[in-house]
């Protein structure tokens, strides 16, 4: 058996310590992983008044796991971590949402773990992701009244606003069939007014006719009858 | 036939000193040549010989720097998370302290401080162990006794030189990360687990090799001008001179080197 001096165990620990790192990086690296079959991940919340040690954690109804620690962060204010330990066989991606919510009325509370729509990078052990804060019935049935109340009094300045603009709508068509009629009105009147002054200048015309005849007939006595 | 002109004093100096770098990198070369020539000797030198100088090399230049070592990294480190969290927003910093420990630490500081370190101890002992060596008249023994020299000096000194400087990188960065991140828990929270995974997606294989390239590059560079430097002497007044001289030229070179690979790989 070889024996190693004291100097040599040292120069091989110091040796092996990195290169044992960078095997480790390197196989972490290429997406292996020394866990088993669940991975952790966190939950970042301003509040725990619903998310307790055990909460489960489902993804479309299934469970996948649950929650198994919950750790308070000071800095730099009061919220908590949520460890939820989810299993690795369902693919959760990067920008996955974490809704928190109640199961059914009376049901306890569930983190429902949504996917986006478009596949991404897997979520990596460890990934912190946003909780969606908890909204319980009875607000939320407040919100919904809220906002039945909104929409009643929209539609009803909706229908004020169609009365008004009905009637609005009737005045004006009275008012334009009133134009249009004394537009015929006027039309007419210049039409007769036009007849007249045709027939002065057909008047017109035919007293010249006779004065240029008569002028060819007897110039100079036409030209001396003002003088007698 | 010479014919004589009238030069100005600093353009003489100018000329002087560029031809004396000149012969300088010439002499360099030189060395550099005979030492790859002197490797078909290679097969006369005893592997346990080379084996202790080895050993005993790696222990002076890696195991003896690491608490200096160790405490500096945790300097830096530190130092780098109070820049970090006095300059930049704290909120989402969780996400970004990792990236900037691998920026600022892996790819630049940790292989330049660690080369630093070795230099200021290792080169600087190197130059003056061989200078004295040299003075004794040690050397010359062994070349009467028909070992080549160079071989036996310079080689052991290149592999311990390698194998040290890389080990201390990893070191250096272990450290240095885990420091900025005791520093940063003091601010923000960050889960170990979030902290090791940014560092992992921080790092890539480009990182591992250049620090690995760099390694390389440093543990043959720093030995080898140690021991030109160290080989020069002709008195015992010039030892001071040389190993001097070998501490400062190896630092240049070691900061243009590191200038150089970082334009060429992330520029």
């Amino acid at each position: 058996m070889v024996k190693l001096e004291k100097n040599e165990v040292r120069v091989a620990v110091f040796i092996l310590f990195p290169v044992l790192i960078l095997l480790v990086f390197v196989v972490l690296k290429l997406g292996y992983s020394f866990a088993s079959s669940t991975k952790d991940i966190y939950l970042k919340v301003d509040s725990i008044s619903s998310i307790k040690n055990g909460t489960q954690v489902k993804v479309k109804g299934y469970t996948i796991g649950r929650v198994v620690e919950i750790i308070p962060v000071y800095q730099p204010a009061l919220h908590f971590l949520a460890v939820m330990r989810v299993e690795n066989e369902i693919a959760m991606y990067e920008d996955c949402t974490a809704v928190i919510q109640n199961q059914n009325i009376i049901g306890d509370t569930i983190i429902e773990l949504r996917n986006p729509e478009t596949k991404q990078e897997l979520l990596k052990e460890y990934a912190v992701i946003e909780g969606i804060e908890y909204v319980n019935l009875e607000a939320l049935l407040q919100d919904v009244h809220v906002m039945l109340a909104t929409v009643t009094s929209t539609v009803g300045v909706l229908r004020d606003i169609s009365l008004d603009s009905r009637s609005n709508i009737r005045v004006l068509l009275g008012n334009l069939s009133r134009s249009v009629e004394t537009v015929s009105t006027v039309l007419n009147d210049s039409q007769k007014d036009i007849i007249e002054i045709m027939r002065s200048f057909r008047k017109t015309a035919k007293t010249m006719d006779e004065i240029s005849t008569e002028l060819k007939r007897h110039p100079l006595k036409f030209l001396m009858k003002g003088d007698k | 036939m010479y014919v004589s002109v009238n030069v100005p004093g600093f353009i003489k100096k100018i000329v002087q000193r560029i031809l004396s770098t000149w012969n300088g990198v010439q002499s360099f070369y030189f060395y550099v040549v005979s030492i790859i020539k002197s490797f078909k000797s290679i097969r006369y030198l005893r592997f346990r010989s080379l084996y202790s100088i080895v050993v005993n090399q790696t222990r002076f230049t890696g195991i003896d720097a690491l608490p200096l070592l160790m405490i500096i990294a945790l300097m830096l480190g530190g130092t780098v998370i109070i820049q970090a969290h006095t300059n930049f927003p704290k909120f989402g910093i969780e996400s970004f302290i990792g990236n900037l420990l691998v920026i600022i630490i892996a790819r630049e500081l940790g292989p330049l401080a660690t080369a630093m370190i070795v230099v200021s101890r290792s080169g600087s002992a190197i130059a003056a162990e061989i200078a004295t060596q040299t003075q004794n008249r040690e050397i010359l023994s062994l070349e009467l006794m028909g070992i080549d020299t160079k071989l036996y000096i310079i080689l052991p000194r290149i592999i311990a030189s390698i194998i040290a400087i890389f080990s201390l990188i990893i070191i250096f960065d272990i450290v240095a990360f885990f420091g900025g991140y005791l520093l940063s828990i003091s601010t923000v929270y960050i889960p170990i687990g979030v902290f090791i995974q940014t560092l992992l997606d921080a790092f890539s294989f480009n990182d591992l090799f250049l620090t690995i390239l760099k390694s390389l590059i440093y543990g043959i560079l720093i030995p080898l001008i140690a021991c030109y430097y160290g080989l020069k002497p002709r008195s015992n007044f010039e030892i001071p001179i040389y190993v001097s001289q070998a501490v400062v030229r190896t630092l240049l070179v070691i900061f243009v080197i590191n200038a150089f690979i970082s334009a060429l790989f992330y520029f």
